[in-house]
C-alpha cells in the first residue's frame, strides 16, 4: 500500500512555479525523505497534502483513498514551524491537539517525555527556547501513536545532543513499522536516517526512489608528481577507475566503493619510473553530491 | 459542533485579553447605564422641576429596553474587538494551519468562528436583558415587555458588529491591521451615513420625497439605525424634520449585509492558503 501517491501536483504563486508536476509514492513501512535546497518546493508539497495549501493542478492520494480529514487525524505532522498558543502552556496546547486529532488525550505525559520537556509541561509556550518549541512540535505529532508520522525539518534549531535525540527517535519509530515522511535540506541528515528519497530542485523532481540506489558512492583517489603531464599520461594506460579529472597540480581518480588498492597504484606508478609525491584516498564530500544532484 | 465549541473553549479560557476584555465589558455596560440613569434623574429632571418639558424616566418599564439597548450598543465595539483577537491570534500563531493539519476542516474552522462570534452575540443580549431589568426595578413601574423588539435589534446589531470582526480578521489576518481597518471602517461608515442622512431631510424638506434615514442603509450603520433613544419630549420636538423611520427595511438590509458577511467570510477561508 502506498501511504501518499501524489500525481502530478503543481502550484503557482502568480508568476513563480513552486512545484512543476510532481510524481512519486511513499511505500507503507519506509523512511522517505524530501530532500531539495532552500525553496526546493518541500513544504509548500507537504503543505497540499495536508490541506493548508490549495494545489494549482494535479492530485494526491492518502491511504489509496481521496484524501479526506479522518486521514489527518491518522498522520501526525510538524510542518514547517512549531504552531502553538503562545499563551498557553505544553499541556494545555497538547490538550487541543487532543481534542481536534480525538484521540492521545492519555498519551500527553508519554510524549512530553519522550521530547524531554516533562520539567517545563507547564510553562506557557512563549517562554520556550527554539529547540523547545520544536520537541514540542515533535510531542504533537507524536500524540496517540500515531502509525504515519510527517516531519518537515525535524531538527530545525536543536542543539548537536537534540539532533541526536531526535535522529535516534526518527530510527526507532521506523523500527516499529511506522511510515515517516520527512523534508530536509541536510542530505546528511536524509543519508542517515531514510530508505527512500526524492531530490526536488525548484519546484522539479529530480530524483525518487530507494536511497542506495540514488546515492550510488564512489571514492576519489587524489594524486600528484613532479612532472603532472607525464603522471596523466602514465595514469591513461592503468585500468579500474570510472573517471579522471585534473585540478591545480592534482589528479583525481574516481572508483566504486570499496575498490581502490592505493599501494598498487603506487607500484604502477614506479614501475612506469614516476615516483608520486601526493596519494591520498578522499570519500566524496556529502556536499559535492547533493551540488550534483540538484544542479 | 458541541465538541469543535469545547476545543474553543480551552483555548480561551486561560487567555488573559479574554478575561480583561469580558470584565471591561460587563462593568462598562454597567456603568454606561447608570451614568444615563443618573444624567436622567439629576439634570433632566431638575428641567422638568423647572417646567420646560414633562416627566420623563427611560428606566421605566417598557423604556428601559430601548435605553439600556441604545446606551449598550456603544461599548459593542468591545466584543467585537476579542473577536478580532481571537481570530488574527490563530493566524499569527499559526494554529489555524495547525488545526487543519491536526484534523479540521476548513468548514470546521470558519463555521466554529462564527458560532463564537453568535454566542458573544446572546450573551451580550442576555447582559442587556439582566441591566434594564435590574435598572428598572428602580423605577418603581410594573413590568411591561412592551418595546422589548428594541433588546431584538441589540442582537442584530452585537451579531452584525461581531460578523464584521469575523470578516475583518478573515481579511487581513495581523491583528493590528485588522484592529485599525474596523475602527478606520466604523469612522468612514459613520461619515457617509450623515451626510446621507442630510441629503434624506433635504429631499424631504425641499422635494418631498421621503425615503428614510438613507444613512441607515450602510452595513453597519443599518444595525446602528435600528437603536435609538427612546422618544421624549425633547426629542419630538426636532422630530418633524426627520424622514420615517422604516423599520422593516431597515431590518431587511440588516439581514441581508449579515448573511454577505457570513457568505463572504466562509467562501474566503475556504478558498485561500493558510
Amino acid at each position: 500500500m502506498a501511504i501518499l501517491s501524489v500525481e502530478n501536483l503543481s502550484k503557482n504563486y502568480g508568476a513563480i512555479k513552486a512545484l512543476k508536476g510532481i510524481s512519486f509514492s511513499v511505500p507503507a513501512g519506509s523512511v522517505f525523505g524530501i530532500l531539495g535546497p532552500n525553496g526546493s518546493g518541500k513544504t509548500t508539497l507537504l503543505g497540499i497534502v495536508m490541506s493548508v495549501l490549495k494545489a494549482s493542478g494535479g492530485g494526491y492520494k492518502l491511504f489509496d483513498e481521496e484524501p479526506n480529514d479522518a486521514h489527518r487525524k491518522k498522520i501526525g505532522t510538524l510542518l514547517e514551524t512549531p504552531n502553538f498558543y503562545h499563551y498557553l502552556s505544553a499541556v494545555q496546547n497538547l490538550n487541543i491537539t487532543a481534542a481536534i486529532k480525538g484521540r492521545g488525550e492519555d498519551d500527553i505525559d508519554r510524549v512530553l517525555e519522550v521530547v524531554n520537556l516533562t520539567q517545563r509541561k507547564n510553562s506557557p509556550f512563549s517562554s520556550y527556547s527554539l529547540g523547545m518549541k520544536q520537541r514540542l512540535a515533535i510531542g504533537a505529532a507524536l500524540l496517540g501513536n500515531p502509525d504515519v508520522l510527517v516531519f518537515d525539518e525535524p531538527t530545525n534549531g536543536l542543539d548537536p545532543v537534540g539532533i541526536a535525540e531526535i535522529r535516534s527517535l526518527i530510527k526507532k519509530l521506523s523500527q516499529q513499522g511506522k511510515t515517516i515522511i520527512m523534508a530536509s535540506h541536510l542530505l546528511d541528515e536524509v543519508e542517515k536516517v531514510c530508505t527512500h528519497v526524492a531530490i526536488l530542485k525548484q519546484g522539479d523532481l529530480k530524483a525518487s526512489g530507494n536511497v542506495n540506489e540514488i546515492f550510488v558512492h564512489e571514492d576519489i583517489v587524489e594524486l600528484a608528481a613532479e612532472n603532472i603531464d607525464q603522471l596523466d599520461t602514465v595514469l591513461n594506460e592503468m585500468q579500474g577507475y570510472t573517471k579522471k579529472t585534473k585540478d591545480d597540480g592534482t589528479i583525481q581518480l574516481y572508483y566504486p566503493q570499496g575498490q581502490v588498492k592505493l599501494d598498487a597504484i603506487n607500484s604502477f606508478c614506479f614501475n612506469k619510473g614516476l615516483t608520486l609525491n601526493h596519494l591520498h584516498m578522499k570519500k566524496k564530500s556529502l556536499e559535492s553530491k547533493f551540488f550534483e544532484l540538484t544542479n | 459542533m458541541r465538541s469543535l465549541l469545547k476545543i474553543e473553549w480551552l483555548k480561551i479560557k486561560h487567555y488573559g485579553a479574554f478575561k480583561i476584555l469580558s470584565i471591561f465589558f460587563i462593568v462598562g455596560v454597567v456603568l454606561t447605564n447608570y451614568i444615563v440613569f443618573s444624567v436622567n434623574k439629576n439634570i433632566i429632571g431638575n428641567i422638568n422641576t423647572a417646567g420646560l418639558v414633562s416627566s420623563f424616566n427611560p428606566y421605566s418599564f417598557s423604556n428601559t429596553w430601548q435605553t439600556t439597548s441604545y446606551a449598550t450598543g456603544f461599548l459593542l465595539i468591545l466584543p467585537a474587538l476579542l473577536i478580532i483577537i481571537l481570530i488574527t491570534n490563530e493566524f499569527s500563531f499559526r494554529t489555524s494551519r495547525q488545526n487543519i493539519i491536526d484534523g479540521w476542516s476548513r468548514q470546521e474552522f470558519i463555521e466554529v468562528k462564527m458560532a463564537m462570534a453568535l454566542i458573544i452575540s446572546v450573551l451580550c443580549t442576555l447582559l442587556v436583558l439582566i441591566t434594564a431589568s435590574v435598572f428598572a426595578l428602580f423605577s418603581g413601574t410594573d413590568f411591561s415587555l412592551n418595546g422589548f423588539d428594541h433588546v431584538g435589534y441589540f442582537f442584530l446589531k452585537s451579531f452584525s458588529y461581531n460578523m464584521v470582526a469575523v470578516l475583518v480578521s478573515v481579511l487581513i489576518r495581523r491583528t493590528g491591521f485588522a484592529i485599525g481597518l474596523y475602527f478606520i471602517y466604523l469612522g468612514a461608515e459613520n461619515i457617509i451615513s450623515q451626510l446621507l442622512d442630510v441629503w434624506s431631510m433635504k429631499l424631504r424638506s425641499d422635494h418631498g420625497i421621503d425615503l428614510g434615514s438613507m444613512g441607515d442603509y450602510l452595513p453597519m450603520n443599518a444595525s446602528d439605525g435600528l437603536l435609538t433613544f427612546p422618544d421624549n419630549p425633547l426629542k419630538s420636538m426636532a422630530k418633524s424634520a426627520l424622514p420615517t423611520d422604516y423599520y422593516w427595511v431597515v431590518i431587511g438590509f440588516v439581514i441581508i449585509y449579515l448573511f454577505f458577511f457570513i457568505w463572504f467570510s466562509r467562501r474566503r477561508f475556504m478558498k485561500s492558503d493558510l
